[in-house]
């Protein structure tokens, strides 16, 4: 009785796959956000606390602006790194405010 | 002169597990009592981390185990019952973690008699699952999953169990082998892709519905791979240190046998002296004891029982409700006997519930039962409940 899986429904062994090295970009999860944080470059130390204290990892640092990098496709607006931001830096706005705010959608993704 | 859970400890440590995790519940807690002071005095090295809670157990060593450590645990009755969470990312995640479990009733209420139900509950999980007879078993056992377990082309967790009390707190002889014949035996645990910061993997991830079934067969498929595994091990473990077991049953006075037990555990042994009590007095008795729960070996059991008149399975765990309204066993002893040209009759006997003993007596209830299903040519009853029939 052998089991045969087809060679383009294969998944790997113990679906161990590599360590993400991008974003999956189908995958968007943040269409229920109703307020997103706002940093203030000038303020920032890049202590990377937010990176630290987001559930989502939506903090990353981008090397050549040398400036931390908000995602805005996996951010739900908890504002954890708002309170957490040592720094004050971090603020936040109403997803109304902005011109590609989700809550603009004409339907979720 | 080992009890069980001494047995067990004494194969983790010659398997020289790396990480530890525990938390007391009786009667296994005597395993990892016997583990902690060996780590305590040098004679293991190994992280012996306390759990929260046997969930947190399970959680701990599959983390150890995604990491590249050899890893080992162990609970007994609702124990085992409050980490079936982890069960199955443990066996999909293809971690071969061991847990050891010394049976216990489940509850309600405390009961640390044993039973085999909390393991036996467990058996869809995709674990490796087998039950030891005898103190020597439990630590050959140990050393022969880890084996099995870590194979690359398997990768399973394992349940090594032994009845609660019977098993785990009663001595008997206990041959310990020598380092140096496990490291020839057993190979040092190499994950595929361990957990790591110079070659980073994620693992157990978000997957799509479509993506679930290939995954449930390549499991399926290893699980094909197994018995070959298996078979391998126990030849090389017989030969290495001098043992003679069946990879898959312990067959007693089979050769003539016209009626026969299949019966797991401890309890097995008063069976055999049940049997010989039997045989003296003219019937032709014989017992068949799996050592593996999964793999199923279907086919051994059935080539086993193919001349037998008359089956029983004696049962010592509970599933209410279930086709035959007894135990668990009789099930998938039917299942393997289905495709024979000339089928056995097959009842079963709920007996040692509640880790009561099963007597002599209680055996030989069984053997008139039988004897009078092959005289009569047909199974009166599927379950027969010892001790509370009118």
């Amino acid at each position: 009785m052998p089991i045969k899986v087809p060679k383009d429904r294969e998944v790997p062994f113990g679906a161990i796959t590599p360590a993400p090295v991008g974003q999956q970009e189908l995958f968007i999860t943040s269409n229920w956000r109703i307020v997103r944080p706002v940093i203030d470059h000038e303020k920032c130390t890049r202590c990377f606390t937010c990176y630290a204290s987001c559930p989502d990892s939506c903090w990353s640092f981008n090397e050549k602006e040398e400036k931390m990098e908000w995602n805005w496709k996996f951010c739900k607006g908890c504002q954890i790194c708002i309170y957490e931001c040592p720094a004050d830096a971090l603020s936040a706005a109403p997803e109304l405010d902005f011109e590609d705010g989700v809550v603009r959608l004409e339907k979720p993704f | 002169m080992l009890s069980g859970c001494a047995a067990a400890a004494q194969g983790a440590k010659l398997a020289e597990v790396e990480v530890i995790c525990s938390y007391p519940i009786r009667p296994y807690t005597a395993i990892m009592m016997e583990l902690a002071r060996m780590v305590a005095n040098g004679e293991l090295d190994a992280e012996f981390i306390h759990g929260e809670g046997e969930h947190a157990q399970v959680s701990v060593v599959l983390g150890a185990s995604a990491a590249g450590a050899r890893a080992y645990t162990g609970s007994s009755g609702v124990g085992v019952t409050y980490a079936f969470e982890v069960y199955s990312p443990a066996a999909g995640g293809r971690y071969p973690l061991q847990m050891a479990i010394a049976d216990r009733t489940l509850d309600p209420p405390g009961d640390f008699g044993s039973e085999h139900t909390d393991a036996m509950s467990a058996r869809d999980q995709g674990w490796l699952m087998g039950w030891a007879a005898t103190p020597q078993e439990v630590l050959d056992n140990t050393l022969i999953n880890f084996r099995v377990g870590e194979d690359p082309a398997i990768m399973l967790p394992q349940f090594v169990c032994q009845d609660g009390y019977f098993l785990s707190h009663i001595p008997d002889k206990v041959i310990v082998p020598e380092l140096s014949q496990v490291r020839e035996f057993l190979p040092p645990y190499k994950a595929p892709h361990p957990l790591s910061t110079e070659c980073p993997v994620s693992h157990g991830p978000q997957i799509r519905p479509d993506q679930g079934a290939p995954m449930d067969a390549q499991r399926a498929a290893t699980f094909l791979e197994v018995p070959r595994v298996i078979e391998r091990a126990v030849a090389d473990y017989n030969r290495i240190f001098g043992r003679n077991y069946d990879p898959y049953l312990e067959k007693y006075k089979m050769e003539d046998a016209e009626v026969a037990y299949f019966i797991q555990g401890a309890h097995a042994n008063t069976c055999k002296a049940a049997i010989n009590r039997l045989r003296s007095k003219g019937l032709k008795a014989g017992m068949v004891r799996p050592r593996w729960v999964r793999p199923w070996p279907t086919q051994q059991i059935a080539e086993a029982f193919a001349k037998v008149k008359a089956v029983a399975s004696v049962e010592t765990s509970t599933s209410y409700g279930g086709a035959m309204r007894g135990g668990n066993l009789v099930h998938e002893l039917r299942a393997s006997l289905y495709d024979l040209e000339r089928r056995p009759l097959v009842t079963s006997f709920m007996a040692g519930l509640g880790g009561d003993v099963i007597l002599l007596e209680d055996f030989e209830y069984m053997a008139k039962i039988l004897t009078q299903m092959v005289q009569e040519k047909k199974t009166r009853q599927h379950v027969y409940w010892i001790g509370f029939e009118e």
